[in-house]
């Protein structure tokens, strides 16, 4: 069980809605099983070349391959590395930890895709040199645009389970 | 030697290797010298000014290059370099 102060999980939803279609991507910090922060991270994928995309593999690839740049972020987000980097050096100053990483599903449900778990585990592989803790995969979902929808996921084996998060009322 | 770790995108290019063994003395000559064993290589991480490209984060040891001095960061024998690039998905 995860605990998210209810302002977080708000913002986490006016952030994806304020990119739409686009998606959006963060991170979350805190302290053993409750999130104190969010950090807005750029989706770079539009401006990135063809080349770039390779980062991505197959079927999302090809996908990718077929859509102008704008379109590109509508079905996938790339993290901008520095913002990446200066957020988990904010985390480590605040004597927390990179507890998650959230990101939006503009049209579809709040599930990993075969795309989120791949590059999980792949993630999963540096993460372990790096002695980084295991994180959390949140999404946001506002395929209801009435009734966002955010779950949260541990992806260990190329397998996601959900994991329940209690929003925290401040 | 200096280990390089390789992250999944670019391992087609080091004949599926995880790590390899480079020489060089900063970050900047091992990334030549990594391409100069697997040509190509560094166009994936730099782009044309030279700078390493957004979506990639180098890691000296545990240290990201940014918080040392960058790509002239010095390295020394058993130092790990490793190339990551940052989290991404899709739906
Ligand atoms: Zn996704």
């Amino acid at each position: 069980m995860f605990h998210i102060p209810s302002g977080i999980l708000q913002d986490m939803i006016a952030h994806a809605r304020e990119l739409a279609p686009h998606e959006c991507c963060g991170i979350l910090s805190g302290k053993n099983q409750s999130v104190a922060e969010t950090y807005r991270i750029t989706n770079i994928l539009a401006n990135m070349s063809d080349g770039d995309l390779s980062r991505f593999e197959g079927a999302k690839l090809s996908d990718l391959q077929r859509l102008s740049p704008e379109e590109r972020a509508d079905i996938a987000f790339q993290m901008d590395a520095r913002e990446m980097a200066m957020a988990q050096r904010d985390i480590r100053s605040k004597e927390l930890n990179l507890i998650g990483f959230y990101h939006s599903h503009t049209f579809s449900p709040a599930r990993p895709s075969q795309t989120d778990i791949t590059i999980a585990m792949e993630f999963e592989g540096y993460r372990q040199k790096l002695n980084l803790p295991e994180p959390l995969h949140l999404i946001v979902s506002l395929e209801h645009t009435d009734k966002p929808d955010i779950r949260a996921y541990r992806i260990q084996d190329s397998q996601a389970t959900e994991v329940q998060i209690q929003e925290i009322s401040e | 030697m200096i280990k390089v770790r390789i992250p999944t995108p670019l391992r087609p290019m080091t004949g599926g290797k995880n790590e390899v063994e480079i020489a060089g003395n900063s970050v900047a000559e091992i990334i030549d010298n990594l391409s100069s064993a697997h040509p190509g290589i560094k166009e994936r991480i730099c782009d044309e000014q030279g700078e390493v490209r957004r979506f990639i984060n180098i890691y000296v040891n545990e240290e990201d290059i940014r918080f040392l001095t960058g790509k002239e960061t010095l390295l020394k024998d058993g130092d790990e370099m490793s190339i990551i690039p940052a989290i991404a998905g899709g739906r």
